[in-house]
């Protein structure tokens, strides 16, 4: 009798378990679908606004659609180049040209220096 | 001199365990051991009613000094169900070191392990504040952070203020690749109930398929505590489940890769995508906003979660907040991960930890990570079925759908690279990975609210 009313609440659980099993999973899938529904639309509204503004500015549907729409790889090779040309080199003033030095004197430009000098008696 | 070190230790080993025949198992030990409790228990627990009613100062033998220290070593109380969970610490720092992986997560787990097995003197109605489980210790403390689910959340606001949502933005379709794997949560929780486990510690023990450390501890500090939760006595199984979780995501490299080898073509595995569009600055801000409501609209259970979740990478999008968004990912998920990784470690106290159910607990948590993994390849091939020539995805981005970030991602594109070296798919599998993270947190409320 005991072992008849452990296997019915095992049974019960099963079942229960499996409700939820299924219900959870179905809303699982409901909330993410939504998801994606929703960031479907509102992807191609911003696209419809954009491609509005272009309108009035003057640029042809045709033209400004494939504009929108930039690859990713060209994103990518874009960010890599500004990447490499803003971080991996040094900042330098872009100037070529030999400053002129104040002091003119100079122990390299000055003759004493290559004369031998002799004392004078 | 190799002899002389070999010398030493033997002689020391040698000492201990004499120590240890005359502490523990001696007879005439025993008992004055027995009474040592009962006096400890009443000087411990301040008993003062006790103190008064002995006949002033009692006066120890330099003898009975050493024994009472003795016994109160780690050395007096081990037992080998100590020795093993220092031994468990000790791998998981190995792991971690030698190879790797997560260590960011197994070196605080595995020092928290050896933490919280040192044995000390435990008797009933002695607390000497020391333990993890002991009112009152700063382990104790700091445990409450797991035990009220305060942690996850924190660790929450950290990967939202670090998570970019742009390649699921640009394909909102794998998307539902993050839905499908947590198949893995459910499976697992009809076969915990099959093992004999009580539907609320089931539930926990399913939210391991989630493959989310942080989630797995939301969920079952709130089912399976050991208090009553809906009318059902629990377990405490917060330790177990969290290092299962914990674990898996740790070995997620090693378990995933069989899989998808072996659901997986060699033609299906080259097989290149379309690469993602770029995404508006709008977009983005848009997204965390509208995931927020809907998503907690449909499964309010989840909101501690998903609440902090979106509000990380609306500090992080918004553009506006960047110092907030600084400190939530770095300074303040680091300080988290800390406390939640070395308590979570300390819970795995021998006494408490070691159990069937926490065997059982493992096997259904690398089971459920298996079928989570294989569910999310599976779903993606039969996508395949309905859609076009040039929108095929890989199917091995199926398995990025366990929410474990940014590892299994990582683990596509290096198994994509296997195949065909010039095939980068990491940003299309950071798609479904961080729809998981989405996914298998609603996946926890809902559970919640079926419980509660």
């Amino acid at each position: 009798m005991n072992i008849l009313k452990i296997g019915l609440d095992f049974q019960g659980a099963i079942d229960e378990g499996l409700t939820i099993a299924i219900v959870g999973y179905v809303t699982v899938f409901l909330a993410l679908v939504i998801l994606y529904f929703v960031f479907t639309y509102i992807a191609k509204i911003y696209k419809l606004q954009i491609r509005q503004k272009l309108l009035k500015e003057g640029v042809k549907v045709d033209e400004c659609c494939k504009e929108i729409d930039i690859p990713g790889d060209v994103v990518a090779a874009i960010s890599t180049a500004l990447y490499m040309t803003l971080m991996l080199h040094d900042e330098e003033s872009k100037v070529l040209t030999i400053k002129k030095v104040s002091r003119t004197y100079s122990p390299w430009n000055s003759k004493i220096y290559s004369m031998r000098n002799l004392k004078k008696w | 001199m190799a002899m002389k070190k070999a010398l030493t230790v033997i002689v020391i080993i040698g000492i201990l365990a004499i120590m240890n025949a005359i502490v523990v198992q001696g007879d005439a030990a025993q008992a004055y051991e027995t009474v040592q409790t009962e006096e400890s228990i009443a000087k411990v627990s301040g008993d003062q009613e006790a103190s008064n009613n002995s006949d002033g100062p009692r006066s120890y033998s330099a003898m009975e000094g050493i024994k009472k220290f003795i016994s109160f070593t780690g050395f007096a109380n081990a037992t080998p169900g100590h020795l093993i969970m220092l031994l468990v610490g000790l791998f998981f720092i190995f792991l971690a070191i030698r190879y790797d992986y997560e260590p960011l997560l197994l070196i605080p787990i595995g020092t928290g392990i050896i933490i919280g097995n040192i044995p000390f003197f435990q008797a009933p109605g002695v607390n000497l504040q020391l333990g993890i489980y002991q009112e009152g210790s700063v382990l104790n403390y700091l445990y409450y952070g797991v035990t009220k689910g305060i942690y996850p959340p924190l660790i929450f606001l950290g990967i939202g203020a670090m998570t970019d949502f742009s390649s699921l933005i640009s394909s909102p379709r794998l998307v539902i690749l993050g839905a499908a794997a947590q198949v893995g949560i459910f499976m697992t929780l009809l076969g915990a109930l099959v093992l004999g486990f009580n539907l609320p510690e089931a539930a926990s023990i399913g939210i391991i398929g989630g493959a989310d450390g942080p989630t797995a501890i939301f969920l079952s500090s709130k089912l399976a505590n050991g208090s009553i939760v809906n009318g059902v006595q629990t377990q405490n199984l917060i330790g177990p489940i969290a290092i299962a979780a914990y674990s898996y995501m740790a070995l997620v490299p090693v378990i995933q890769p069989p899989i998808m080898r072996l659901l997986t073509s060699k033609r299906e595995r080259v097989m290149r995508m379309k690469p993602p569009r770029s995404v508006s600055k709008l977009e983005k801000i848009t997204f965390p906003i509208v995931g927020l409501i809907l998503t907690t609209f449909i499964s309010p259970g989840a909101l501690p979660l998903l609440g902090m979740l979106f509000f990380g990478n609306i500090l992080k999008e918004s553009g506006v907040t960047r110092r907030l968004a600084d400190t939530a990912k770095a300074s303040m998920i680091d300080i988290v991960t800390i406390l939640l990784g070395l308590t979570v470690g300390a819970s795995t106290q021998a006494d408490v930890f070691i159990t069937p159910q926490s065997i059982l607990i493992f096997v259904l948590g690398a089971v459920s990570f298996m079928v989570a993994t294989a569910g999310g390849i599976l779903f993606a091939k039969v996508m395949n079925l309905f859609l076009s020539k040039e929108n095929k995805i890989n199917p091995l981005i199926g398995a990025s759908g366990v929410s474990a970030v940014p590892d299994s991602a990582r683990v596509v594109q290096n198994e994509g690279l296997k195949a065909d070296p010039s095939n980068h798919l990491l940003m299309h599998a950071m798609a479904p990975n961080v729809s998981g993270v989405i996914g298998s947190a609603v996946a926890a409320g809902i559970l919640l609210s079926f419980m509660l």
